[in-house]
């Protein structure tokens, strides 16, 4: 999914600017919330008390779209599979299914068998408000109702063009009056449910990365009775298998939510990745999950109070805002002595994405102009972005394939993109004589009007009239640079690209011609070698040939230039030392039910600050 | 024969002028004013002819990343490196082309209407009194932050609207119905006074009245006026910049103080300290300026 500029700091998502004054208040009113909020502390109960650094939308995994609610989601529902909590590289492993499916040889039918003895949490859209037994048709209706064009589900693209007879019935949903008048119960050759307990899964053609949409939230099983009970009101009605239930939501400053009584015997995994047992992941191996009563999520979209909050002792973890960086952070990349004397604990977290720099290879003066594109590549100081805006905690990139993935090219650094002034002005030499005299200024586009986004927009157009181009700067809101971008009207512009699943075709779909703007290529890179490769790749199962095939694919893509890779983000969190196991996690879904919380640690921090 | 010298009266204008030359404070902040005038003045001429000095320099990087006001650099660099001396200095021509802009736009709009519902009363009067009693129902940052939103990015007569376009467009078109009801309420007080009704038994048409004998009679109130409003219009200038609306690109004392706002808890008050201080100055001796004005023009307050 694309990442605007102002979640940059993803889980410190940096001042939320415009009506300035109003947000403020409103942090304020969050801080002065929070100390009565958390409904009664029971010594006893087990409760994490974590930040949510942007109001969610609801908890319908259908209806989801930003990683936050798909987060807080996840904690409420399961899918099929999930992702291995400790294992590195991120392994699926079976949640609701019963084991891995049973794929066909031509990779077209998947057969899937789900737990028996898996009952929905309590709620009064039941007969007799008793939780009912999970069946196989639950996952189909939640897949059509993604597919209903009348319910304008954001998830529609896991769908497109993949299942036989799926998108014959958003078609038919067209001619349905509103969301709630489509007939279900229509069949699809696709997707069949033979007994209550199998899902038969037919694919137009091979898509081996089903297995990890079937583990994204969005693509979770919903009980019909809940939407025809709730209606439109079923956002802030979930009713899941998962771990926890939602207590409370207060949509600008809280969420809360309790354990399911109902939620079936899983355990914490006894094998890990090799250290986790010196770090002590595995010391609560075999205990029934979840760990904890309650989850109690404070929603602060300002970093500083969440900082603050989190110094505090009122938060058990949280990312480091940028001017507090250095408090935090030794410039060895280590935890200041202050830190350590609280007790806290450094996490850093490699996140699967690339921010890019893109270029519009539509537009006359760019498209047509190879050495200016790559001496704009050349001309990009990288690492300066990094020491200037992020604490030299990011990565540079070299490829846009994150170094977590295995497609990633360990020779990149040789072969890739990188900073080389004096590359740059050869190359824009060569770009001139193209262009057949002084090249016009160019328009660099940002998403954002906040003030670290108007630095970054200074910053690319300083390094980039450092090698002699001229650069003029334009600042627009998310959904008008959106708008932009679908209907190809910019010139060079800032974007960020997150990986949805670890599989590099996450990456290459952006640059497929096929998916050109309104589709995620907003590059409207059209490459004939490219599709080749990509087409070829996209089909066929994870082994050796296909990643090379991939790692094919982006050097085709470094070599045009459609865009600059620039950096990978890097996460830094703290966390106090009372919430246990906490790892990070890049595919952070339905992964609270594994941390805990030690509370009388807790109460000694808060107790040694009294103290002072 | 004696002749007797009949001592020449003063008109309106050289009493008030001969009142505000007494008074030093106010003569020095006349010279601040007018500094901050030749200052924007010589920002523009030295664009124009690229004359490469200070403050058109504000790119340039003159030192490490946030280093803190010393010997070289009086109010110390910001994250580029840049002098936030230079910005300072260059946003005086930012904010005051603003208010000058705004400020005419809003007597170019104000202050004929205001005559013509005073003069004509009745219907004309009703819709032009209708329509500013809705704009000034509205709250004023709203109506310009809906304004600048509005005309952000669009194109007026084939010319695109940039930030500091916007901004004054913005601000003149929200902010002429204080002198609009100021200029009607003086009209309708006039409009009865013999020299208008002997204008109006000599024949003189409408405009003739409006125009010649009317307007120049309540001018000094005009005058007042934009003087006290110019440093509102200095003060929407920083808080439309604040808020992202403003100047993207150039630098100006509202984005200064934006860039602050994160900075400053990390130490960095620098850049807040200069833009405040311009800010500070300016206001204080518009202020200053314009009541002091006020005091020696108008004809009630004339007290020896």
């Amino acid at each position: 999914m694309y990442l605007p500029p102002g979640i940059k700091n993803l889980s410190q998502k940096e001042f939320a600017l415009k009506l300035s004054s109003v947000v403020f208040t409103a942090a304020l009113l969050v801080i002065a919330g929070c100390e009565g909020a958390p409904s009664g502390e029971d010594a006893n109960e087990a409760v994490i008390y974590a930040v949510m650094p942007s109001k969610i939308q609801g908890f319908d995994p259908g209806y989801t779209s930003g990683i936050y609610s798909a987060q807080v989601a996840s904690e409420i529902f399961e899918c099929l599979y999930q992702y291995h909590y400790l294992k590195r590289p991120y392994k699926l492993i079976p949640q609701l299914a019963e084991g891995m499916p049973e794929v066909s040889r031509d990779n077209l039918t998947y057969t899937i068998r789900i737990k028996k003895g898996i009952y929905f949490a309590d709620d009064k859209c039941f007969a007799d408000g008793k939780g009912r037994e999970l069946k196989a048709s639950d996952f189909v209706f939640a897949w059509k109702r993604i597919a209903n064009i009348k319910y304008l589900s954001p998830n529609w693209w896991i769908f497109e063009h993949k299942i036989l007879g799926l998108d014959e019935f958003r078609e038919y949903t067209k001619s349905c009056k509103g969301q709630f008048d489509v007939d279900y119960s229509l069949g699809i050759e696709g997707l069949e449910t033979p007994d209550d307990y199998t899902i038969v899964i037919r694919l137009k053609k091979p898509w081996p990365q089903i297995m990890y949409l079937l583990a994204f939230p969005p693509t979770a099983p919903i009980a019909k009775e809940a939407v025809d009970y709730y209606g439109k009101d079923i956002i802030r009605h979930p009713v899941g298998t998962g771990p926890f239930k939602l207590n409370v939501w207060n949509r600008g400053s809280y969420i809360e939510l309790v354990k399911n009584p109902n939620f079936r015997e899983e355990y914490y995994p006894s094998e890990g990745e090799e250290g986790d047992r010196e770090n002590g992941f595995l010391a609560d191996a075999g205990k029934r999950l979840p760990l904890v009563d309650k989850i109690s999520w404070l929603i602060i979209e300002e970093e500083q109070p969440m900082w603050l909050q989190f110094l505090r002792g009122k938060l058990d973890a949280s990312a480091i805002p940028k001017d507090s960086f250095g408090n935090a952070i030794s410039p060895s990349r280590e935890l200041t002595s202050d830190m350590k004397e609280r007790n806290i604990r450094l996490v850093k977290i490699h996140d699967p994405d690339t921010y890019f720099i893109g270029f519009n290879m539509e537009d006359p003066v760019l498209g047509n102009n190879k050495p200016l594109r790559q001496a704009i590549s050349c001309g990009y100081n990288r690492a300066g972005e990094t020491e200037l805006f992020w604490n030299n905690a990011w990565d540079v990139a070299y490829g846009f394939i994150p170094p977590m993935f295995e497609a990633y090219n360990p020779k990149i650094k040789e072969i890739g993109q990188r900073y080389d002034p004096e590359k740059a002005n050869q190359l824009l030499k060569q770009a001139e004589k193209i262009y057949g005299g002084k090249l016009p200024k160019l328009r660099l586009t940002i998403g954002a009007t906040d003030t670290q986004s108007r630095q970054l927009g200074q910053y690319n157009k300083r390094c980039l009239e450092e090698i002699g181009l001229e650069i003029e700067l334009e600042f627009m809101d998310w959904p008008i640079f959106m708008e932009k971008l679908n209907t190809k009207s910019c010139q060079i512009f800032s974007v960020g690209w997150m990986a949805d699943y670890p599989d590099t075709e996450t990456f290459l779909q952006v640059f497929y011609s096929k998916n050109a703007s309104p589709g995620p290529n907003h590059y409207n890179y059209s490459s004939k070698k490219f599709d080749e490769i990509y087409e070829k790749a996209v089909v066929m199962p994870n082994s050796p040939e296909r990643t090379e095939l991939y790692r094919q694919a982006e050097q085709t893509v470094l070599e045009d230039c459609p865009a600059v890779c620039a950096l990978h983000r890097v996460r830094y969190i703290l966390c106090h030392d009372w919430l246990g196991n906490y790892k990070g996690h890049v595919f952070p879904y339905g992964v609270w039910k594994y941390r805990k919380v030690d509370v009388t640690k807790r109460a000694a921090y808060k107790e040694l600050l009294k103290k002072g | 024969m004696i002749e007797r010298k009949i001592k020449k009266g003063r008109s309106l204008w050289q009493d008030g002028l001969r009142r505000l030359w007494r008074r030093k404070l106010v003569m020095v902040c006349f010279a601040v004013i007018v500094l901050y005038f030749l200052l924007t003045g010589f920002i523009y001429s030295a664009e124009l002819f690229g004359w490469k000095v200070g403050p058109t320099q504000w790119q340039e990087s003159v030192g490490k990343s946030y280093e803190p006001p010393g010997r070289e650099n009086i109010f110390g660099t910001d994250i580029f490196g840049q002098s936030v001396l230079r910005k300072m200095l260059y946003g005086t021509k930012t904010s005051i082309t603003v208010a000058l802009c705004a400020s005419l736009i809003s007597l170019l709009i104000g202050v004929p209407l205001g005559a013509i519902a005073g003069y004509f009363r009745g219907f004309v009067d009703e819709i032009i009194v209708w329509v500013y009693s809705t704009l000034s129902s509205i709250p004023y940052i709203l109506l310009i932050l809906a304004f600048a939103v509005v005309l952000h990015d669009k194109s007026l007569f084939g010319h695109k609207l940039t930030g500091i376009t916007t901004v004054y467009l913005a601000i003149g078109l929200t902010s002429w119905v204080g002198i609009c009801r100021l200029i009607r309420g003086e009209v309708m007080k006039h409009k009865e006074r013999e020299y208008v009704l002997a204008a109006k038994s000599y024949g003189c048409s409408n405009s003739r009245i409006i125009f010649k004998h009317l307007l120049p009679n309540v001018f000094h109130l005009v005058i007042i006026d934009f003087s006290l409003r110019f440093v509102s219009f200095i003060h929407a200038e920083v808080i439309l910049s604040f808020l992202g609306l403003g100047e993207a690109e150039r630098p100006s004392w509202g984005a200064m103080i934006n860039d602050a706002r994160i900075e400053l808890s990390r130490g960095v008050w620098w850049q807040m300290a200069a833009a405040t201080i311009a800010i500070f100055l300016i206001s204080l001796a518009l202020n200053i300026f314009g009541d002091a004005l006020r005091d020696s023009l108008d004809p009630k307050l004339r007290v020896q």
